[in-house]
Order: structure tokens, then sequence, then C-alpha cells
């Protein structure tokens, strides 16, 4: 019993016990043959043969050690142990956290049972999310979208208020929005494995369990930043981007500096909007985690992340390919284009003239004023230009540029 | 009156002390099994059949067995002494009372296992056993028993009492080991086992304090005169802790032969139901076990008398049976509403959840929220099939029993008290004032003929 794949992982198991073992594990997952190396995860497993073989993963991040195993989405059904030992194991597994065993049975779509746990365990992660996709951030690249895509339903069998929590502000960069947390640990992973020192974690307990700094302490750390890419949901995101723009808008091209810390990998994806960086992120696998390069992962620092937002700190190298069935790929441009100037050519040369200059014409359009010089708050009037010459009362009326009152509206309208 | 080996000189005076202890025989076991090899002593375990006494019953010399044993690596017991599961309190009486015979069971068992840093990890709440514990252990140290080299065998032993900080979840054995580290309590994913990675990744073997208790009676008196105490796979004495609707609450030694209507009725034991009330509900083995009505706890779906020991009251799985649990024995007589008995159970898990895995952490809200409507009549009959849905999707799908242990008591409260439920529905009014009563709860069980 004790060296079964059940009971033990194959990197705990002893020399003699592994020398036994062939070199290739053969896993089927869902009627599909795989040889992987042992000691591979089955999740991994099934990575590698891909689709919609692979299970979906909230929690895991095969960059960060020992992540993996509470969000419960990547359960799978184990139909056979291995060759030596055929039997069934009795639940369904974390296919993330589990180690295969040579001859290994996997079932995962074609499981009903994995699917029902599926959908149930997608209605417990989304019963106390707030659902504000339209003002989040992380719409168009959320993983628990994806999810409720796939396996969630429409409606809602949840009949009470949603968790609600207090507001904390955890420094100049990151925005922590408690509500939309799945409480995947990934963020405290990422703190634990490649910043010095960790000062948020996890505090309380059960469904009021949070994400906090505990004694709202800023996080202010060299490579803090990449929670925010480790964040599968709108949880952490980037308080420089923060309502600046929707990541369907912008276009993610890939770029690197020659970043002068060591650490730092220097290879991020920038998400542009004409010619402006809107947003530095790690560059991201199809698997929505950051890139390898030679093993390592392309972790980026916060100097790249948060400060080098103008294209000519970066070296554009290309357009970042985004799967079709993303809603960034909706958007997605071949090349960089800059449409050609073509008034000059029309003009034959001539410098184009202004035909009107609005502020001249304009009754209530004064660009000088600065709203941090008026008090109160402001209204059309502060925008009035004083001395300006109204046009006749007959004109203005015909295009609406003086408010009528209410009588003459009614007149106009019948 | 049934033997008792472990609680037979509970009320001796100052049998706290070491010294009344030692008169009274104490200590005898450890001079035994220090002459033994370890191995024969891990054997001696497996004969006497006993099993893990926090809940799960597994076997403990199995587990024992289990232990990994590399070279230059240190191994670890560890006591659980973390009692919350509500209506439980059979360990807290045994280390109030007789502090000196879990340290016993510890030293033998830490023998046993080859370790030499042994540590109970004992509920925060127990604030003052964990004194009379310490207490205890510096009296065994200045005598001998514990320390350097001891009995001249040239095995060592020190043990330390850690105190948790009143979380149900660190009960559970791998979320202790983390707490004992210094961690958060959350349980830890499974393999590795902490047979083989424990406590600070060294082989580690978590056992329940009447387990640990029990060993000395077994190396006292022989494997196999342990071994015939008990019926069956059930061997030995069990610790049941009465509670509820009864004359005599209280921490009984049962030798798991009686039946379950003696163990309530008996004056031995419970001593019947106060105030000529009827049994409606039975809890047989802590919160997380399956209630039974009074009909299916007193006997099985077969018909046949229903015994005080891991297989009879399992009898029937989980539709007609339950467990034996931790033993705390809770009974609820007609004027209990299971309603609202079910409500807290929730409250209780929704609260002890450790937020790790989702389903848990969402689903004991869910449920809770839902269990309160219904006690306050603002529930629907559709609530009812979502209750089951949601225990459903709990059950199995979790890192650790917590969420099975959640969701068992939702899944036999409406399995077995349906009506009950409905009845709350549909009288939204009066389930506030009155109480459904035993209903048809006790009413025979219709045993199908054999075929």
């Amino acid at each position: 019993m004790l060296h079964c794949g059940l009971c033990l992982k194959y990197n705990d198991m002893p020399d003699e016990i592994k020398k036994d073992l062939p070199a290739n594990f053969k896993i089927t997952i869902d009627n599909i043959t795989i040889d992987v190396a042992p000691g591979t995860t089955i999740l991994n497993a099934a990575r590698a043969i891909g689709g919609d073989v692979a299970p979906p993963a909230m929690c895991y991040y095969s960059k960060l050690e020992g992540s993996g195993g509470k969000c419960r989405t990547c359960l799978v059904e184990v139909a056979a142990g291995s060759t030596a030992d055929p039997r069934p194991m009795p639940k369904l597994v974390a296919s993330c956290r589990t180690t295969v065993m040579d001859g290994m049975i996997v079932k995962n779509i074609t499981s009903d049972k994995v699917t029902d746990a599926r959908n149930g365990v997608v209605e417990f992660l989304l019963i106390n999310h707030p659902l504000d996709c339209p003002i989040c951030d992380q719409a168009g690249e959320c993983h628990l979208q994806d999810l409720g895509y796939d396996h969630g339903k429409e409606g809602t069998r949840y009949k009470f208020a949603r968790r609600t929590f207090v507001r904390e502000d955890i420094g100049p960069f990151i925005q922590l929005h408690m509500t939309r947390c799945i409480l995947c640990y990934r963020c405290t992973y990422v703190a634990d494995q490649i910043t010095n020192k960790r000062v948020h974690g996890i505090v309380d307990r059960g469904d009021h369990a949070a994400i906090s700094t505990y004694i709202s302490k800023a996080i202010e750390n060299d490579f803090s930043g990449n929670m925010i890419d480790v964040c599968p949901v709108g949880a952490l995101t980037d308080k420089t981007f923060r309502f600046k723009n929707r990541v369907w808008f912008t276009k993610p091209v890939d770029a690197h500096r020659n970043c002068k810390n060591p650490e730092c990998c220097g290879k991020a994806t920038l998400w542009l909007r004409g010619d402006e960086v809107f947003r530095v992120t790690a560059r991201k696998d199809q698997w929505g985690e950051v890139q390898s390069y030679s093993g390592k992962p392309g972790w980026i620092c916060n100097t790249c992340r948060f400060d080098k937002k103008k294209t000519s700190d970066w070296n554009i190298e290309g357009v970042t390919p985004i799967s079709r069935h993303s809603v960034i790929g909706a958007n997605k441009y071949k090349k960089l284009e800059v449409p050609q100037e073509t008034i000059q050519e029309v003009m034959k040369g001539i410098e184009p003239k202004l035909l009107m200059n609005i502020h001249n014409v304009s009754e209530v359009n004064n660009p000088n004023i600065h709203l941090s010089e008026i008090e109160r708050p402001a209204n059309s009037g502060d925008f009035k230009k004083a001395g300006q010459h109204i046009i006749g009362d007959g004109e203005s009326r015909q295009w609406g540029m003086k408010p009528l009152n209410g009588k003459e509206q009614t007149n106009e309208v019948d | 009156m049934s033997r008792k080996i472990l609680l037979h000189n509970a009320t001796v005076p100052g049998i706290r002390f070491y010294d009344v202890y030692r008169r009274e025989g104490g200590y005898r076991s450890v001079e035994k099994a220090l002459k033994m090899q370890p191995a024969d002593i891990v054997e001696e375990v497996k004969k006497s059949g006993l099993r893990g006494r926090g809940g799960a019953g597994f076997p403990t010399g199995l587990k024992w067995s289990f232990i990994a044993k590399p070279e230059g690596v240190p191994r670890h017991l560890v006591c659980n002494a973390d009692e919350s599961e509500p209506g439980t309190f059979k360990d807290r009486y045994l280390m109030e009372f007789i502090p000196h015979l879990l340290i016993e069971g510890m030293i033998v068992s830490s023998y046993a296992l080859g370790s030499n840093v042994s540590y109970i990890y004992i509920r925060g709440e127990y604030d003052w056993i964990t004194d009379i514990l310490e207490e205890a252990i510096a009296e065994a140290r200045k005598n001998g028993w514990l320390g350097k080299n001891i009995l001249g065998t040239g095995f060592d032993c020190e043990m330390y009492v850690h105190r948790g900080a009143g979380a149900y979840i660190c009960g559970e054995e791998t979320a202790l080991i983390e707490s004992l580290e210094g961690k958060r309590g959350n349980p830890r994913i499974k393999p590795p086992f902490p047979a083989i990675k424990g406590a600070w990744d060294r082989p580690t073997v978590v056992n329940n304090v009447e387990t640990l208790a029990a060993i000395v009676p077994i190396i006292n008196e022989g494997a196999d005169a342990y071994a015939k105490i008990g019926i069956g796979k059930s061997t030995g004495t069990k610790l049941m802790s009465a509670c509820g609707n009864i004359n005599k609450p209280g921490v009984y030694e049962i030798d798991m032969t009686i039946s379950v209507e003696e163990f309530i009725y008996s004056d031995e034991y419970c001593g019947g139901i106060p105030n000529g009330k009827r049994l409606k509900a039975c809890i047989p083995g802590g919160s997380s076990v399956p209630i039974l009505p009074a009909n299916l706890l007193l006997t099985t779906a077969k018909g046949e008398k229903r015994l005080m020991n891991y297989e009879s009251l399992s009898d029937g799985g989980f539709t007609t049976g339950t467990m034996m649990g931790s033993g705390g024995f809770i009974v609820l007589d007609e004027d209990q509403c299971v309603v609202k008995h079910t409500y807290t159970l929730a409250r209780f898990y929704r609260h002890e959840s450790c937020g790790q895995c989702s389903p848990c952490r969402e689903g004991t809200g869910w449920m809770e929220k839902i269990l309160k409507n219904i006690e306050e009549g603002k529930g629907q009959l559709s609530d009812i099939d979502l209750l089951w849905d949601i225990q459903r999707k709990i059950e199995g799908n979790t890192i650790c029993p917590l969420g099975d242990a959640a969701a068992w008591p939702v899944a036999a409260a409406i399995r077995h008290f349906r009506d009950e439920f409905e009845w709350h529905v549909l009288n939204p009014e009066k389930c506030r004032t009155e109480n459904y009563g035993l209903a048809h709860y006790a009413d025979p069980v219709y045993v199908p003929a054999a075929v």
C-alpha cells in the first residue's frame, strides 16, 4: 500500500523503487496516451496533450513551487491508478498536485463526475464574486471569466448579499479588490519565492479570509508587480493602468529593454493604444503563466513595469501573438501600422489651415480654466469667456448654442 | 459493570500527581516497553487491533508501520489534543485527571517510533490543561521518565506541550503539523502523508490522546488480553462523551459490546432521557457524523440491535447508518428541532473552515445562510434540494475531511428528517413557536423479508 500512486509522490520515493520504474510513464488522459517523465503532474501531462484535455487551473502556477490544490477546478477522475495497481482512486483528485504513475488512466472531460464537480466549483467561486466585470480592469484577460463561460450557468441560485470587505490600500502600484479574490494564494507564493520579504498574506479564515498586509503596510519591493501578473482574477490590478483602458482596446506588442536589475528578465509585453504605452506586463504563455527563458521564469521588475511607460524606453519586437479566441485577439493588429498622412499630398504641399477655431466661436469653451482653481462644483458659467461676442439670438436658438428654457422647448417639440 | 482500563483509577484522589500515579502502578508500561525492541511494540499494537480514537478509526499499528525511516532524519510523535469537535470532550477528561497516563503512553509510543522529541498539540481553549500537562511532564522528567538516557537504556525523549490558537481545523493532522511549525493552520495536500513528510519534512505520526493512552494497557496486559475486550475489529475500550438530553452527561468508558439502547437508558451510563421525554435523534460520534432518527439508531436497517462499536454504528453505510467518530454522543429528545440543530452545526463549520479550498469556503457559508432562512421560516421547498446539491458538491471535493464533516450532518438531516424541513417551509409562522415533535421518527423500522 505504501508505494502505490495513491500514497507516495515520485520525488519522495526511495531510490531502489525509482530504479525499477520505467524511464517514461505512459498515461492516458481522455483516451489520448502520452509518454511523460516520472514526477510530472497529471495537469502538466494534460497540458502536453493540449486542447480541451487540459483541466482549467485557477490556483496552480507551474512557476511557483507549492502552488495548486486549492481551487479544485482541476479535479479529474483517476480510473486506474497504475499498471501495478489498477484500482481507481476513490475520490476525484486535484490534477495539479497528483503525479502520474505508469499506466495511469485519467478521465477529464469524458467523465460526468468531473464535469459535475467542476460546475459545482465554478458555482462556488462565483457566488461571492461581485461580477463587476464592466468596471474591472482584468476583464478580457480574466481566468474566472473564461472558466465562467466554459462551466458556469447563466443564472445564480445564490440569493444572499455577496461578501464585502473593508477596502485596503496596499501601496501606489497595486490595487487590491478583495471582493474579487478567489484565494488562490498565488500572490503569497510570488512574494515568498521571488521577492526578498513577504509583507502580505492571508488573514482570517473561512469565507472571510482576506489578502492583507495586516497593518496596512504598502507592499514595496522591486518585484511586487508580478503579483498582478499571477492573479487569475481582478483582485490585484495595476494602479497605473486603473480605469485607463480596456485590455481589448489595447494592442499587445513584445518588447525588451536592457534592465539594470540582474533578476529582471527585461522582456515584456507593452499594451499600446496608438503610441501610448498603457501598461507593461510580463510575457505570458498559452496557459496564462509568465513565460520561461532558458528555464527561468521571466519575471519583470517594478521599474520596467511601472516606470518605463514610453515606447522609446523599449525595443519593440513585434505584435504579441494572441489566441484568436481571446477578446484581445479581436483587435489584433498584424503589425504596427501608422496610418499614412495624406493631407499634404491632397493639399499639394499647402499647409492645412483651420477653417474655424472652435474656441473662437464657442460661447462656453474656455480652455484656459483650471478646474482646481474653482472651489465649488464647476458649471458652464465658469467656462464662459468674458466679453465673448454672442451670436444673434435667433441663430443661437437654431443651432442649440444657448440653453433653452422649458417653454420654448415645448414649443419646439410641438 | 464493564471493565475499565483507562479510567479505572481516575477517581483516586491525587492521581493527577506523579507519586499517586506511580503508586497506583503507573509507568510500568515504560519499564516493560523499554526492554522490548521498538518493532516488537509496533507488532504488539498491530496485534491489539487498536484503532485510532480521533474519529477515522484507522488501525494504529498499521499507521505506525508506515513511518519512513530515512538515515539521519529525526522522527516525531505528535499527540493530537486539539479536541474541538462539538460534543466530544473525552480527551479533556483524560488529560485533566490522569495526565500521566497520556505521558506514559507517549513515552512508549515515542520509543516504538524512534521519536526523540514528541509534542502534545493542545487546543488553545484548554489553557488550564496545558498547565496540568506541563506540570506532569516536569514531574516525569524529574523522576527520570523523560530526558536523556531513560532508565539507562540509552533512549532519549523530550516532550513539549504546544498550545493551539483556537482553530478546529488544526485538529486535522496536516493542519496541526503546519500550526506546530508556526505557520497558518491550513491542511496540506496529501500525498505526501505525514508518515513520509510531516513536521519540518520529517516522518511524523499524529495520534489522538485516547489512542496514545490506550498504548499503556496494551503494553501492560499484552495485545492478546486487550484484543479480547470488545467485539470483532472494535477491540479494547472506548471513551464516550455523552451529552444532550440525558440524565447523566459525562465521559464513560465502554467496552464495545453494549447496545446503543443500553448506553442511553441504563443507569450505569446515560441514565435515560429526563422528564419522561422520548428519544428523537442522536449523533453518536461527534458533530460531523451523520445524525440518525431514534428508530434507525436503536436498530439497524436489518432489524438487528445496534451496538456501540465501529462496525455496528456504520452498518448500512450513510443511508441507514452513521459512524463511531470521536465518541461525542449527542442525544436529542422530542423537543429538539433538527433544522435548528443542523443550522447550528452548519454555522460552526462555516466559522471553522480554513478558507483554503473553494468548495468548503463558499459552500459552508451558503449552507448556513439557507439553513438560517429555513429555520426562520423564510425558506422555500426548493431550498431543501439546493442544500442537498451543495453538500453533494462539497463532499469529497475538498483538500481535507472538514468539507466532508460539514456536508455529512446536512446530508443526514435532509435524508432522515426531510419532512421536518418541509414542515418548516410550509408553516413559516408555526415553526417559530412550535416544534415538529417526535413525529414518526421512533416508529419501528420496516425490515424487508430476507429473500
